[in-house]
């Protein structure tokens, strides 16, 4: 069936080198008129980077792109629109301070003149969407509208710029399933009217559902081009990671160990759905991992900084080691050895600007090993060699001890913090999105080390939107909607398709 | 006390004209995600640039330009340094404040030389004078005595009101201080709109600055702006970056500037510096009161650069 | 990677100052003088004897307190632009007790100088609870209240403390005025400035909570939720910084100035902190970087009586330096310049 169908754009032997490292290398890509094309990799393959050379916004080093079999230059994404290319970021990129129709015709050159052409320009969009299905508020602020209709408004815009090739960079990370069908449904309307998709995803039901044709990339390089009827979700996967793909390695508990935390009835801005918490109550065990499941935005940000002592709850109350906590502050929880992997590292987990020594001992640095006169005096060669042992112990590679962590990749960034959190031996571990965009390896080290954790008595809370990775580790898997606990399942042998469910708030 | 509050009103507004041509420089500043506290030092370049082109050429009014002039090219340091090398704003600003009233001073120095009288160039002439009106109503005074710049003060807070609000190009020009990658990704030049700021606002604080020396006080000083460039930074925040609101800020600090200089006239006893403090205190005040409810651009005071990895 | 970025910090000011000179040495041949001649002078009326060394000394001291007050504020993240108005807080302090108490002599000048610290301490700490507890922008309320200290010394020296009909405050008594530096023309105070410095440096680099500290500095978020107190900090930064400038003022009263008068301080404060940013916010730095720059100034002077150039030649070229040296360690900061600058290393190793 490809056959007959014309090729709307070719990318050839695209390399894009940022520094010493090669985000692309020798990469090919070719989509046709009227089909889904999904770009499938692992986090870091590359596949960002290139949709980002295509839209403009980088420059390769190396390699063409042809558009309708001519080979073109693309400099700023004004010109890639120019040549009927859309582009929906993973970050929706809506200006939240203006309305859904400012967002639409923001850098509109269509018409001359001055003023905003509020009736035409309203017509215009209005007939789009009811083509499209694709229902919005026109006045309404971005802010107040959910992730899949701000997602509504993004292929509008795309639309509205007259696209034939429309780009969903990860369009459904932050989506609930019912959203997600939604996200298809439009697809498929927009495949009808013969603009051609390029998805990138790593979900791979997704991918077998929706694509047409898969092109793999791996560590920056197109493995292979294949189509959708010729191969098996389980093919694609391993071609994905480039070797035999295992399910679950862990061993899982039954946890029967004393209570570490206990959460009672607790409420945080309770009428906030993506931001608050809604009457929660659970438990955390020593020696197991509770796993908390959730579409991005359902208070799991919240949840974790309660139970660091970020912010207190303005009702209910917690239990630490079956004591109540009465005054919320991550010195007290720190003290009572709760550990915190932050949910982002750069913001929340390390000082950047610091070197990667002083990261490791940033909160004991009071300790008599490291100062004398209870921090009177930094003994800095203490620290040193500190540093250079736990870069051994966990990893951590990095040209010196003595470097800024800003200039750090993310994995080794985060294996700075698991570090840091893990050696003081703590007896809880609230560990937030702790593999967000880490390569697989880095992954699988982070999850041995928090196994090992548990293994050595510490309770732990995972809180992840990777379904994937809550279902890898979890002892005990509980799911967040809407700032609420929307059911209990056992982590061995989880029921998947009810867990599904439960995430959209079934 | 009826040509008390007479005076006052008329001075106020006159005092709030500067003040109008500075946050509006700041405005159009911050609106495309540049804080500049440098335009304290940019409105002092601006003064003596106008002064001296209007002493020299004897037309206030090319001093004003020329008073632009200077501004727009002292602000394309701020520009090239945080734009094109991404410095921080902050400091970099702070950099301009001390660099551009040094170079004033300086060039005041060579030109004067050091020991020289006071210098005295004209000033704008008023409407009502060009006029050849003879009234002295209080009406009459309000809107025809008044110098052109003031006019055009009040017409620039409306053109700007209708350019962020109503046209095109304004919304493009608002999105690249909210979020200049998205701005990037819908073909809006980010960088160009950046450096068109910052001839915005280079000439509009040259102006503010201009104004002193053109139509306020027939000579230069060295230290004329007196914080005013600052008082600017705080209408922007206390007029929550809307051209409105800053013309109200702008007012509100025009009439303490105002109230302190006819306060000293009336009063003798308590000594005269406890009035000039007015303005300064009225800024604190208006800024512990409106608390921190952050609401300018979102992407103020960050860099942006294109292939941020 | 560490040296290098020592070296960075050390060679941009390095360039700046080299180009700022340049481009002085192009004004002064504008204005028809030789540069050369200028140059030597400038370099002559700075440090050409122990008494011109002991002005610049002198000179030197004010500015190295404001520009500690300025590295010290910063380090925590806090951009204090109140050091003037903390610096005539401390002095106005220092004068009332230097002439209405019945003190004299070294418990005076001790009295003075805590009350001194005291002074800026509260005046900054003030703003801080602004900014602290209302969220305000530190900047902005720092200016102002240098406005408000200006005006507010202006009362003392032209009605309170008036010394007839001058408008200045009467003279410090000569037995609680500061001693003499070593015999030079600078005073004790000198001396005190660089322990302070040296303090300060302790603390910053030394001590837990000096980490700590520039830990809220240079990323609050990370330094609260990893259980830092980001407040007590933030409160102390300014409260410290402020008694450090206020110190200053109070010794600069004891000891050059003897009375407060119009001009007081003048522009110290914004100096401080241009002088800070070029030291990286490296305390030490910060004080040769002070002295660098008062050198300038007190040569500047005998320049123009031999030349005939003016003194503000000199403020330019240090206003050039601030201009370069802020936009040169922009530029070695860019990934562009970055990517260059290690091929370049890469092909060389």
């Amino acid at each position: 069936m490809a056959e007959d169908r014309k090729e709307i754009l070719r990318m050839e032997h695209i390399t894009k080198q940022f520094g010493y490292v090669y985000a692309n290398r020798d990469v090919n890509l070719s989509v046709l008129e009227g089909e889904v094309h999904t770009l499938l990799g692992e986090n870091g393959a590359g596949k960002s980077t290139l949709m980002n050379i295509l839209f403009g916004l980088y420059q390769p080093t190396e390699g063409n792109i042809f558009v309708r079999g001519q080979k073109v230059r693309i400099e700023s994404p004004s010109q890639a629109v120019k040549l009927g290319i859309g582009m929906v970021h993973q970050h929706f990129m809506l200006v939240e301070a203006m309305t859904v129709f400012e967002n639409i015709i923001l850098g509109d050159a269509r018409s001359k003149g001055i003023f905003i052409d509020q009736n035409a320009r309203r017509r215009e969009i209005k007939e789009l969407s009811e083509k499209y299905g694709l229902d919005a508020d026109l006045d309404q602020p971005i802010t107040e509208l959910a992730v899949g209709a701000q997602q509504r408004v993004e292929i509008l815009k795309a639309l509205y710029r007259g696209c034939d090739i429309l780009v969903l960079d990860e369009p459904t990370a932050a989506l609930t399933d019912q959203e997600t069908e939604g996200l298809f449904e439009i697809i498929k309307k927009l495949k009808g009217e013969g603009k051609s998709v390029i998805f990138i995803s790593h979900k791979m039901r997704e991918v077998l559902r929706i694509s047409d044709r898969v092109t793999i990339l791996r560590a920056g390089q197109t493995v292979e081009t294949l189509n959708i009827n010729d191969v098996t979700g389980e093919q694609l996967a391993n071609k994905m990671i480039g070797r035999e793909l295992k399910s679950s390695q862990y061993s899982k508990t039954d946890g029967n160990g004393e209570d570490a935390a206990v959460l009672d009835h607790v409420s945080y801005h309770r009428n906030f759905k993506h931001n608050g918490l809604n009457d929660v109550s659970l438990k955390v065990r020593h020696g197991e991992i509770v796993g908390i499941a959730g579409v991005d935005g359902n208070g799991q940000s919240q949840l974790a900084m309660l139970m660091t002592g970020n912010i207190a709850p303005e009702e209910g109350s917690m239990d630490l080691k079956k004591s109540k906590v009465v005054r919320f502050d991550p010195s007290g929880f720190i003290e009572q050895n709760v550990a915190h992997i932050p949910e982002d590292r750069n913001k929340a987990g390390l000082v950047g600007n610091m070197s990667v020594a002083d990261n490791l001992v940033l909160k004991i640095t009071k300790d008599k090993r490291f100062s004398d006169g209870n921090g009177l005096r930094l003994k800095k060669k203490a620290i040193h060699n500190y540093a250079l042992q736990m870069q051994k112990k966990y990893d951590i590679r990095c040209s010196s001890v003595d470097q800024e962590a800003r200039n750090l990749s993310g994995g080794n960034q985060q294996k700075i913090i698991l570090a840091r959190e893990l050696e003081a031996a703590p007896d809880l571990l609230i560990a937030v999105h702790p593999t967000r965009g880490l390569d697989i390896g880095a992954a699988r080290f982070i999850h041995d080390a928090i196994v090992k954790e548990r293994d050595a008595g510490c309770g732990v809370l995972l809180i992840s939107a990777d379904f994937d990775e809550i279902l890898e580790v979890s002892d005990r898997i509980l799911v967040m909607f809407e700032g609420k606990i929307m059911g209990e399942f056992s982590g061995k042998n989880p029921p998947i398709e009810e867990i599904s469910l439960a995430m959209a708030g079934k | 006390m009826g040509s008390f509050i007479a005076n006052l009103i008329l001075a106020s507004v006159r005092m709030a004209s500067p003040l109008i041509f500075l946050s509006l420089a700041e405005l159009y500043s911050q609106r495309a995600g540049l804080v500049n506290i440098g335009i304290e030092g940019i409105a002092a370049i601006g003064s003596l640039t106008g002064f001296l082109v209007s002493l020299v050429t004897g037309s206030p009014l090319l001093g004003v330009l020329a008073g632009a002039l200077a501004g727009i090219l002292v602000n394309m340091i701020f520009a090239y340094a945080t734009i094109t090398l991404c410095a921080e704003q902050i400091v970099y600003g702070m950099a301009i404040n001390i660099f551009a009233p040094a170079l004033a001073a300086f060039i005041y120095r060579v030109y004067f030389g050091s020991g020289s009288a006071l210098v005295q160039a004209d000033l704008m002439i008023t409407l009502k004078s060009a006029l050849g009106i003879k009234s002295n109503h209080f009406l009459v005074n309000l809107f025809l005595d008044q110098t052109p710049m003031v006019y055009f003060a009040f017409i620039l807070v409306v053109l700007t009101a209708v350019y962020f609000s109503r046209t095109k190009s304004g919304l493009n020009y608002k999105a690249v201080g909210e979020y200049p990658k998205a701005a990037a990704t819908l073909g809006i030049n980010v960088i160009g709109i950046r450096y068109l700021a910052c001839v915005i606002c280079g000439a509009l604080a040259g102006i503010g600055g201009a104004y002193l020396t053109t139509c306020y006080s027939r000579t230069y000083v060295d230290g004329n702006v007196a914080g005013r460039g600052f008082i600017a930074l705080a209408a922007v925040i206390f007029g929550r970056w809307s051209p409105a609101g800053v013309l109200i800020a702008c007012l509100f600090f025009g009439f303490c500037d105002a109230l302190q200089i006819r306060l000293q006239l009336v009063n003798n006893t308590l000594p005269y510096q406890f009035f000039q403090m007015i303005p300064y205190a009225a800024t604190i005040l208006v800024l512990a009161l409106i608390g921190a409810k952050k609401a300018g651009p979102k992407a103020c005071g960050q860099p942006y650069r294109k292939e941020e990895h | 990677m560490k040296r290098r970025d020592l070296l960075v910090t050390i060679i941009i000011p390095v360039i700046s100052i080299l180009l700022s000179f340049v481009i002085g040495a192009i004004i002064i041949a504008a204005l028809g003088a030789s540069p050369l001649d200028a140059l030597r002078y400038l370099w002559k009326g700075a440090f050409g004897n122990v008494r011109n060394l002991g002005t610049t000394f002198s000179r030197a001291t004010p500015l190295i307190f404001t520009t500690l007050c300025a590295c010290f504020a910063y380090r925590c993240g806090v951009f204090n632009l109140g050091g003037e108005g903390q610096f005539i807080i401390g002095a106005i302090a220092a004068c009332y007790i230097a002439t209405k108490s019945p003190l004299t002599g070294f418990p005076a000048i001790l009295l003075c100088a805590a009350a001194g610290a005291l002074g800026g301490g509260l005046w900054a700490g003030a703003a801080g609870l602004l900014k602290v507890y209302r969220g305000q922008n530190e900047m902005i309320i720092t200016i102002m209240l240098n406005y408000v200290a200006t005006l507010f010394m202006g009362v003392v020296f032209t009605n309170w403390l008036r010394d007839g009909s001058v408008p200045q405050t009467v003279a410090v008594p000569e037995e609680t005025q500061l001693a003499s530096f070593l015999g030079l023309r600078a005073t004790v105070a000198f001396p005190v400035a660089v322990i302070v410095g040296i303090l300060i440096y302790y603390f910053l680099f030394w001590t837990s909570s000096g980490f700590q500290f520039r830990a809220v500095g240079l990323n609050m978020t990370a330094a609260k939720v990893n259980g830092f107190n980001v407040r007590r900090y933030i409160l102390m930064s300014f409260i410290v910084s402020g008694a450090i400038a206020g110190l200053g003022g109070a010794l600069e009263l004891l000891g050059t100035q003897l009375r407060l008068i119009n001009g007081f301080a003048s522009g110290y404060g914004f100096d401080g902190v241009a002088m800070a940013l070029i030291a990286s916010l490296h305390p030490l730095a910060g004080i040769l970087v002070a002295i660098f720059f008062a050198a300038l100034r007190v040569g500047s002077t005998t320049m123009q009586t031999a030349t005939g150039v003016p003194t503000s030649v000199s403020d330019i070229i240090q206003a050039l330096v601030i201009v370069f040296t802020v936009a040169g360690m922009a530029m070695v900061r860019l990934p562009g310049f970055r990517n260059k600058f290690l091929q370049k290393a890469g092909k060389e190793a």
